[in-house]
């Protein structure tokens, strides 16, 4: 066998690279030239749906809009937790997808995006005013620049088990959190089932939390965006949580993960949950009894009547800057995806709730059973949250009812201020749900917890004020 | 007549050849990715807008003004320290036991080579299950044996442990499966370094009368410790700069950052946050702990080796 010298292998090796070399350039040529002769592409990038039904209706309806506007479009599905470090490797590498989809508002991002004020002011134009937690959750009131646009955002209310509730007299769940703690406490301890708002470094505490700041009249910031935590309604909600945690929860909160109250709920190891009708539609699906049982509340009210409730998830689209060339396509697909909003309601099983309630209803077969004398989104919506299309056979009808209006009680990260960055740090740092779990684990005082909690979101203005995304005041 | 000789015989133009791939590697790899992240530790770079002016140390200054991240450092410290000292003892003894010869050998170094092949998040996973806060298999061992959940019992009379739930449970925990993952690696080190020691000495020990802990400590430990120098030193890097087991299984939590570690607040501040220039900053602090290490650690291997 004839044997390979040194000097051989490297000279062969050399001429075998070189060959690959100008093989994949000729090849990188073909490509760019077959793609000057080809129709554009609008490249998405969007998160896995929590409903699959979703994504089962939505990628084929981009691809059937982009033969109709000759153009190719490609829907990429990332798990949610990959989705801000995929958006920011984009930036940084200049290139990526047309049009993103967020499910928090992307506000820090809005250096790097375009200004969509116009897509905006044509969409309410068109289809009539935004509701104000998607308008609060693009809208950059300091730069007076639209970084996203919000097409829908999902309900959070309260998920309770009737049978428990009937057993302590309360048939009808709870109105306010007084009542959360009085027959929780009662639930817990004649029934061995404890309540279900989590207290750990998770979204779903998160939400939690907020709305109960908010209930009891406080909040990370007032409409202005000055932090306004340290104060005695702060603590009030926070002793109050300590309280919660002592009559009706256990260690395990301390421990949840997003699914873990979905999880609890369909166990039936929980009383009461926040979170979206998801919990209730997987229980159909796998616990059809307990789904049966599962009734729902809007938000709860605190001690001066006051009830607002955390939006659960909010659809929000930014166009990176570096796709300036596919801006007019991203801003159709946008304007149609509106249009078609009450497909997006009907096929993620009422998980989608519009910004524009006053969108009309398209023309001709819909792919649902007719609503008699629908005419706008709103008129859909309303029929279907009248009496649910998903329901199951032999279910008590009128159960998402408490639902119908919860644009007036849904409220944005921020509220009553705008989801400005500072916001989204506090949130993505979990500085809420600490405040909230020192106290509970009696590690501080309430009073401490929330000073602690204060100086922390105060550093966060300072460091996004300086950055100049939002207005020294 | 003397052959000419080629280009490529050169020794010059050959080893630097060959060496080149190496290079580049880590210069593309990790040479440049530590030079943007001390770049951008010393700037105000975010998430969202890749363009920063440089700010000098005031990351790091916030950095260490921060109790959150005081916290997150001394989590680091226990859970490596612990960590590395648990790997150390049991590779040791794993090793010892392999080394000997007894049925079902093969089986037994499969088993333990397992936790090294698997992919760490898949294993994070699976303990994640194992110590559910509910549903949790070890929780159900305890209560049927009356150990767990009833009035008077041993370990209190919750239904559950809760593991990820209470803070030293959950610090322990995350000890347990970074354990689990790093000991295939400490046992095949220590087993190679074993294998090296000269039977002449050890069989003339045993002659004269010694015994197994005068070995140990008089002929092996000495003779082992350039391996468990370099055992020490990968299970520490591994340690320090893991989040991978912090994160799928606590995420820091529970509140208030029972189980952060530098690695996973850098994330969370950094891409979660959205303050990418501190999340660097977090993350730079382990360049001058860890070359530390390393010097100090190589100097006493080579000292070791030479005497």
């Amino acid at each position: 066998m004839k044997k390979i010298s040194r000097r051989d292998f490297v000279k062969k090796a050399g001429v075998g690279a070189a060959g690959l070399a100008i093989g994949s350039s000729v090849l990188d040529l073909n490509k760019a030239f077959a793609q000057t002769s080809r129709r554009r592409t609008l490249r998405l990038l969007q998160w896995s749906h929590f409903v699959p039904r979703y994504d089962k209706w939505f990628d084929p309806y981009a691809k059937a809009w982009g033969e109709k506007h000759n153009v190719d479009v490609t829907v990429d599905h990332i798990s949610l937790s990959d989705l801000r470090s995929t958006f920011a490797a984009e930036i940084v590498a200049g290139r990526g997808h047309d049009l993103i989809e967020f499910i928090n508002p992307p506000s820090d991002f809005e250096p790097s995006v375009l200004d969509l004020t116009d897509v905006n002011k044509e969409a309410e134009k068109k289809f009539g005013k935004q509701v104000p937690v998607a308008t609060r959750s693009s809208y950059n009131p300091d730069t007076r620049k639209y970084y996203g646009f919000c097409h829908g955002w999902t309900i959070d209310p309260g998920d309770y088990r009737k049978s428990l509730w009937e057993k302590v007299g309360k048939p009808e769940g709870p109105k306010t959190w007084e009542e959360l703690l009085v027959y929780a406490a009662k639930i817990k301890k004649q029934l061995g089932v404890q309540n279900g708002i989590g207290l750990s470094q998770e979204l779903d505490t998160n939400m939690a939390g907020r709305a109960l700041l908010w209930s009891f009249d406080t909040g990370t910031q007032d409409e202005y965006e000055r932090v306004i935590l340290d104060n005695k309604r702060t603590v009030e909600a926070v002793k109050y949580m300590k309280d919660l945690y002592d009559k009706t929860l256990t260690p395990e909160v301390f421990a949840w993960t997003p699914a873990s109250n979905n999880q609890a709920l369909i166990a039936g190891r929980a009383s009461y949950i926040l979170n979206s009708i998801s919990a209730y539609r997987s229980a159909q699906k796998d616990v059809p009894e307990i789904a049966k049982d599962v009734y729902f509340s809007p938000a709860l009210k605190g001690p001066r009547g006051t009830g607002w409730a955390s939006e659960h998830v909010i659809y929000v689209s930014v166009i990176p800057k570096f796709a300036t060339a596919n801006a007019d396509l991203a801003k159709q697909f946008l304007l149609d995806l509106v249009a078609n909003y009450d497909r997006a309601v009907w096929e993620s099983e009422l998980y989608a709730t519009p910004s524009f309630f006053n969108a009309p209803v398209p023309h001709g077969e819909r792919g649902y059973p007719l609503v008699r004398g629908a005419k706008h989104v709103r008129d859909v919506f309303h029929a279907w949250f009248d009496n649910d299309p998903f329901a199951l056979p032999g279910e008590a009808k009128g159960k998402l009812l408490p639902l119908k209006n919860a644009e007036k009680w849904s409220a944005n990260i921020g509220h009553p201020g705008p989801a400005n960055p500072a916001e989204g740090e506090i949130f993505g740092t979990f500085v809420i749900p600490n405040m909230f779990a020192r106290v509970a684990q009696g590690k501080q005082s309430a009073e401490d917890s929330v000073k602690q909690a204060a100086a922390e979101c105060r550093k966060i203005f300072a460091k996004w004020e300086a950055q100049g995304l939002i207005k020294k005041r | 007549m003397k052959p000419k000789k080629h280009f490529f015989d050169r020794e010059t133009v050959l080893a630097p050849l060959l060496v080149l791939p190496a290079g580049l590697y880590i210069v593309l790899f990790v040479g440049f990715p530590f030079v943007m992240s001390f770049v951008y530790s010393i700037s105000n770079v975010t998430v969202g807008n890749p363009n920063f002016k440089i700010v000098g140390l005031q990351n790091f200054t916030a950095i260490l003004a921060d109790p959150v991240f005081r916290t997150s450092l001394f989590n680091t410290v226990i859970f490596t320290v612990v960590s590395v000292l648990l790997v150390l003892v049991f590779a040791h003894i794993l090793a010892e036991l392999l080394l000997r010869d007894f049925r079902g050998k093969w089986l037994v170094r499969f088993l333990i080579m397992l936790p090294w092949t698997a992919p760490i998040a898949l294993g994070a996973v699976g303990f994640l299950w194992f110590l559910d806060s509910v549903f949790s298999p070890i929780d159900w061992l305890l209560r049927d044996v009356g150990l767990l959940g009833k009035p008077g019992a041993l370990l209190g009379p919750a239904s559950n442990l809760y593991w990820l739930g209470r803070p030293v449970l959950a610090m322990a925990s995350i000890i347990l499966v970074h354990v689990w993952r790093l000991l295939p690696l400490g046992t095949v080190i220590l087993i190679s370094g074993m294998n090296s020691i000269p039977k002449e000495i050890v069989e003339a020990a045993q002659m004269d009368g010694a015994g197994y802990f005068r070995r140990l400590f008089d002929i092996n430990l000495p003779l082992l410790f350039p391996v468990i120098g370099v055992t020490i030193l990968f299970a520490t890097f591994f340690t320090f700069t893991d989040m991978t087991v912090v994160w799928v299984l606590t995420r820091g939590g529970p509140p208030p950052n029972a189980t952060q570690v530098l690695a996973s607040l850098a994330f969370l501040t950094g891409i979660e946050g959205g303050d990418l220039a501190q999340g660097a900053a977090i993350a730079i602090f382990f360049f001058p702990v860890l070359a530390g290490l390393a010097i100090i650690v190589l100097r006493l291997v080579k000292k070791a080796i030479v005497t």
